[in-house]
């Protein structure tokens, strides 16, 4: 029983750093129905900023997140201006292709800047904590992960209350149900669209610099979140930003509970199992909505 | 379809077939003296396996600038004299190239290198899977090729006639560890070790490694308790942690990248999880970074694991100094890692081999590796020596067994003459995460 | 959507140029194997192959209208199926080819039927997600040997013609026979691809792309069609991979589940024009020399390691797909070559 209850705590866990890493791809996603193949990429200039500025810099991750959310929200602006605005007009396999390009150009920017050497940020507050536990009955909960995952659940809760409670967050809503309703009421999509970019950019990027304290930083780190990123805005339901949370816990728990009884090898396997499994009972996710 | 059309286009079919079947073979290589080496070095510089690749980039341009510049005092094959002087004084190029950790990459590029850069010699490409995939098409040119890093045994049991390696196979590696294991109660180590768990990551490398190990477990009497395969990538490891933990091993058995390392060190710090032997197969111990990043909190402190050469011991040999320097002009200042020591020796070796030769033709080439006999005071690894087998694998390749201690720095164990030399005091049972984070 | 020869002087044109792309890609191979460069038989291969699976693709991304990010599953049960033929029963490659092709087809019908139930976005997921759960069926499952793979043995003798027949080339022959085996079944292809276009399949997937609501109300079974759409797909993606098998001779599970025989195809479609029959040809014949190219220079010497050649690669993607984001086959080129020969345009553009 142990062994599940603690599974099932680390599952939760993960969940929350997921869900961070998810969010930003279900926002993009939700809005224009955009499949964004680089959101891995961003996550990891996250990981190589936290880094890069706390071995130039002494600055701690948790500092640098807030300089580094607001470049990569610029990038994310610059990408779809530049980019993402000119394939809107065409099919939708084209606007996927060209964030295939973009994760070709980013991951290999990164290679050639910085090597695929493993780098390694070795003085954080966050790993200064490793190893300090909280004991609930037989239950360890390791502390870094648990604030990470907390810093994660605020970021969210920030995020929900900007998209339901403000209205610039409304405008963004009323874009993504009826775009040409919207112009009427004098909401310029484009402008949503290229916020929606650089909101959905700095969150995974966020998601990374926490992520730079626990794991290691290189040009490739991107793919093994993102993967489960794309199977959690599919089962939380597009759009939906309470949805990615619940369905980044689901896949936490699923993860870890698998690995805990069954060939551990196969716990994304799944993870995209239960996907199908779940999708096949309720096509839209769940809480999608339509 | 018009009839015509068809006509035209079958008729066109027949006379490009005759054309086929008469046509004889391809070019002749010329013949006369060259000044210039070609070596192909198929890599993968980017993709999954790019912190390999760009260590084996290093040793290339490493060996090239020892082999086309004169360094007097070095006691490596070719080190004093520029270029090579059984060829006049021709100087060895290297012809690289990236596969992108993909195999149908690495076979195209190979047959660019061959037929388009007409190289004399193919050298990668660094992973034993790819390296099998364009074995089959190098045979079929009749080029020598070599990759001396690539561990897996299956690379020299095909029986093929133009691959050579002078690095020891993971049956070996494996050997060494649990060689190790069963002489050390001997040796003033301890009698109570009699579980083991085998913990691996789910590609190629690590799977040789994990069949290797779990066949020689037994067979030195080790009870295996618990045999988990991990999803290369992953992010968490807390339910594996927890699976061993609860099998509780006395010796742990681990094969894992560096990446993968991290988060078992974290999630096994968290549940308190220490056995008390952690046994390694390269993976994250051979990797420089990894290493240096254990400094912070004494991380990796009494893993052992193999290692080509004594590299405490590595003062015996100034050459293996002299070749650390050299190469650290293209490492950027890292040290050289195991992989990388095995790779320079490797093309150590094939340079001495083809200044033999005199000369570039395949044949020449080809006798001229098989008849090596190179004794280890011109290495800058401990192996002991090189000579081949009919599998034309380095029957001489051997090495040490490590252990991590609290400077961080590796100290050899085995073989036990070595190890008095060393006068390393091993460390058992490993420490647990507490007296680490004391010791920082 | 493509019509029969058009009559008059521009057919006439049309037949021409189907004639000569014919003995073009007959007598390409030819004057490398004679100069000995083999390596551009093999990227004439590569070409090949993955216009292939691009066609393939096609069905079910171009015309069903279905995203499918998974096909690469369906390479890897051909490249499977045919290996273990081989090997444990001897086996003759293009019978292989056959069990290889009715294996994946039956797996396909079985695992896609469920799915179809999901539309648009979340199907595409479920697609990536049958991906992901193949990958550690590859790694671990001991059928195949797992990771360390299968291996074909190495042929040791017999000319072009026998290789022609068993799919093994001894010695230098690789290079053309290979191109030439690539040529026959890139044939295949377009011949069935273009049967079932003009055919009413053909009608009934873009039906069902165009308006999936509407097609059922006049009676037709989408989730059926999607099923046939997919499981041509997965018989094309089937054959390249037991190609690929016999090209390699070694099957690793995270070879042939590798992202790019997912991303090459797919790319190829849409470069060249989605939904069009020769839109993945013209794509892959862009693509892959333009990636070869950039290899062998930019990945090359002082500037190895740096991923120089795939920096370039990814911009020259998002340049094309910004620039162009219907395909290049939406350039109007009967205009062009109408204006380059002087003569005015004789049928109107083709949609």
């Amino acid at each position: 029983m142990t062994l599940f209850l603690q599974a099932v705590a680390d599952g939760l866990q993960m969940g929350l750093l997921y869900a961070l890493v998810a969010v930003g791809l279900t926002i993009i996603w939700g809005l224009m129905e955009m499949i964004n193949f680089a959101h891995g990429e961003f996550m990891m200039l996250g990981m190589f900023g936290a880094w890069g500025l706390s071995v130039s810099l002494g600055w701690d991750p948790l500092v640098s997140m807030v300089p580094l959310a607001v470049i990569m929200y610029g990038a994310g602006v610059l990408v779809y201006r530049l980019l993402m605005r000119r394939v809107q007009r065409g099919e939708i396999f084209t606007q996927i292709f060209a964030t295939v390009g973009l994760f070709f150009f980013i991951q290999n920017g990164a290679v050639a800047v910085f090597t695929s050497d493993y780098r390694f940020v070795e003085k954080s507050w966050l790993t200064g904590l490793s190893g300090a536990h909280i004991t609930l009955g037989d239950v360890r909960i390791g502390v870094p992960l648990l604030v990470g995952g907390l810093i994660a659940l605020a970021l969210f809760l920030i995020l929900y209350l900007l998209i339901d409670r403000t209205d610039f967050g409304l405008a963004l809503q009323a874009t993504s149900e009826d775009r040409d309703a919207a112009m009427l009421v004098g909401i310029r999509p484009q402008r949503m669209y290229a916020v929606a970019w650089g909101l959905g950019t700095a969150l995974v990027a966020i998601a990374g610099v926490i992520l730079a304290n626990f794991f290691a930083v290189y040009p490739q780190a991107g793919l093994s979140f993102t993967v489960l990123a794309y199977a959690i805005v599919a089962l939380g339901g597009f759009g939906s930003i309470l949805g990615t949370l619940m369905a980044a816990l689901v896949v936490g728990v699923v993860q870890s509970v698998t690995a805990a009884y069954l060939p551990p090898a196969f716990k994304d396997a799944f993870v995209f199992g239960s996907y199908i499994l779940i999708g096949l009972l309720r096509p839209q996710g769940l809480f999608g909505r339509f | 379809m018009r009839i015509h059309r068809i006509i035209t286009v079958i008729g066109a079919a027949i006379g490009v077939l005759s054309l086929v079947a008469l046509s004889g073979s391809s070019a002749v290589r010329a013949q006369a003296p060259v000044s210039e080496v070609l070596i192909g070095e198929l890599l993968p510089l980017t993709g999954n396996f790019a912190s390999l690749g760009q260590q084996y980039l290093w040793a290339g341009q490493t060996v090239e600038d020892i082999v086309n510049n004169d360094y007097p005092d070095l006691k490596v094959p070719l080190g004093p004299g520029k270029g090579f002087p059984g060829l006049g004084g021709a100087k060895m190029t290297l012809v690289v190239r990236d596969d992108q950790s993909r195999g149908d990459q690495a076979r195209t590029l190979a047959e660019q290198l061959i037929t388009v850069n007409k190289v004399h010699w193919l050298n990668g490409e660094g992973t034993s899977g790819n390296t099998s995939i364009i074995q089959p098409l190098v045979e079929s040119y009749g080029i020598p090729m070599s990759c001396h890093p690539c561990a897996s045994p299956t690379l020299t049991e095909k029986g093929f006639k133009w691959f050579w390696r002078t690095g020891p196979n993971d049956s070996v590696m494996v050997a060494s560890v649990f060689q190790f294991l069963k002489e050390w109660p001997a040796h003033g180590g301890p009698t109570t070790l009699k579980t083991i768990a085998l913990f691996t990551c789910d590609n190629l490398f690590c799977q040789d490694n994990r069949k290797i190990a779990a066949d020689l477990a037994e067979k030195s009497g080790f009870k295996i308790v618990a045999d988990l395969t991990t999803k290369t990538g992953a992010t968490t490891l807390a339910s594996e942690v927890q699976r061993l933990q609860s099998a509780n091993p006395d010796v742990l058995f681990y094969v894992q990248y560096p990446a993968e390392t991290t988060v078992f060190q974290a999630d096994a710090k968290r549940a308190g999880f220490m056995p008390k032997v952690i046994a390694t197969s390269n993976g994250a111990y051979s990797d420089q970074t990894w290493l240096n990043a254990q400094k912070a909190n004494n991380g990796a402190a009494a893993w052992l694991g193999r290692d080509p050469t004594a590299i405490d011991l590595a003062s015996r040999k100034p050459s293996w100094k002299q070749v650390n320097d050299i190469y650290k002009k293209y490492s950027r200042g890292q040290d050289m890692g195991e992989l990388s020591m095995r790779e320079i020796t490797g093309l150590l070796w094939m340079a001495d081999t083809i200044n033999r030769a005199k000369s570039v033709e395949p044949a020449a080439l080809a006798k001229a590796a098989n008849e090596t006999n190179m004794t280890p005071d011109v290495m800058i690894i401990d192996y002991k020596g090189i000579k081949f087998n009919q599998n034309r694998q380095n029957e001489l390749a051997t090495g040490v067994v490590t252990q991590v201690g609290w400077d961080n720095e590796k100290h050899t164990i085995w073989p036990w003459e070595l190890a008095k030399q060393a006068g390393f005091k091993t460390i058992f049972p490993a420490p647990g995460w507490q007296e680490r984070d004391s010791k920082k | 959507m493509a019509a029969s020869s058009p009559p008059g002087r521009a057919g006439r044109a049309q037949q021409v140029a189907w004639v000569l792309a014919a003995l073009v890609a007959i007598l390409y191979p030819i004057p490398f194997e004679q100069s000995g460069y083999v390596y551009y038989e093999t990227v004439g291969f590569l070409v090949l192959l993955n216009a292939m699976l691009g066609i393939g693709w096609n069905i079910i991304g171009g015309w069903a209208g279905q995203f499918d990010f998974g096909p690469n599953i369906f390479f890897a049960t051909g490249a499977y199926t045919a290996a273990l033929l081989s090997i444990h029963f001897g086996w003759n490659a293009w019978l292989a080819l056959l069990g290889a092709v009715v294996v994946s087809v039956i797996i396909c019908a079985a695992v896609t039927y469920p799915i179809t139930r999901l539309r648009g976005h979340y199907f595409a997921i479920a697609t990536v997600a049958m991906w992901m759960i193949a990958q550690p069926i590859g790694a671990t499952w001991e059928l195949i040997n797992g990771s360390r793979g299968l291996f074909l043995p190495v042929a040791t003798g017999g000319g072009f013609v026998h290789g022609m027949l068993t799919m093994e080339f001894a010695g230098r022959g690789k290079g053309l026979g290979f191109y030439y085996l690539a040529l026959v079944l890139f044939a295949l292809t377009v011949w069935g691809a273009r049967a079932a276009e003009r055919s009413k399949l053909g009608f009934y997937f873009r039906a069902v792309r165009d308006d999936q609501e509407g097609a059922e109300g006049i009676g037709i079974d989408s989730r059926l069609y999607k099923v046939i759409a997919r499981c041509l797909m997965a018989a094309i993606f089937a054959a390249g991979g037991v190609l690929y098998c016999f090209w390699a001779l070694a099957v690793f599970p995270d070879q042939v589940l590798e992202v790019n025989w997912n991303i090459l195809p797919m790319m190829a479609a849409v470069v060249g024009g989605l939904g069009r029959l020769w839109g993945p040809v013209l794509g892959s014949i862009i693509l892959i020399p333009i990636s070869q190219l950039m290899t062998a220079t930019l990945g090359a010497g002082p500037l190895a390691g740096r991923g120089i050649d795939l920096i370039i690669y990814g911009a020259v993607i998002m340049l094309i797909a910004g620039w162009r984001p219907n395909g290049l086959l939406s350039l109007p080129w009967e205009r062009w070559a109408a204006r380059l020969l002087g003569r005015a345009p004789a049928q109107p553009v083709k949609s």
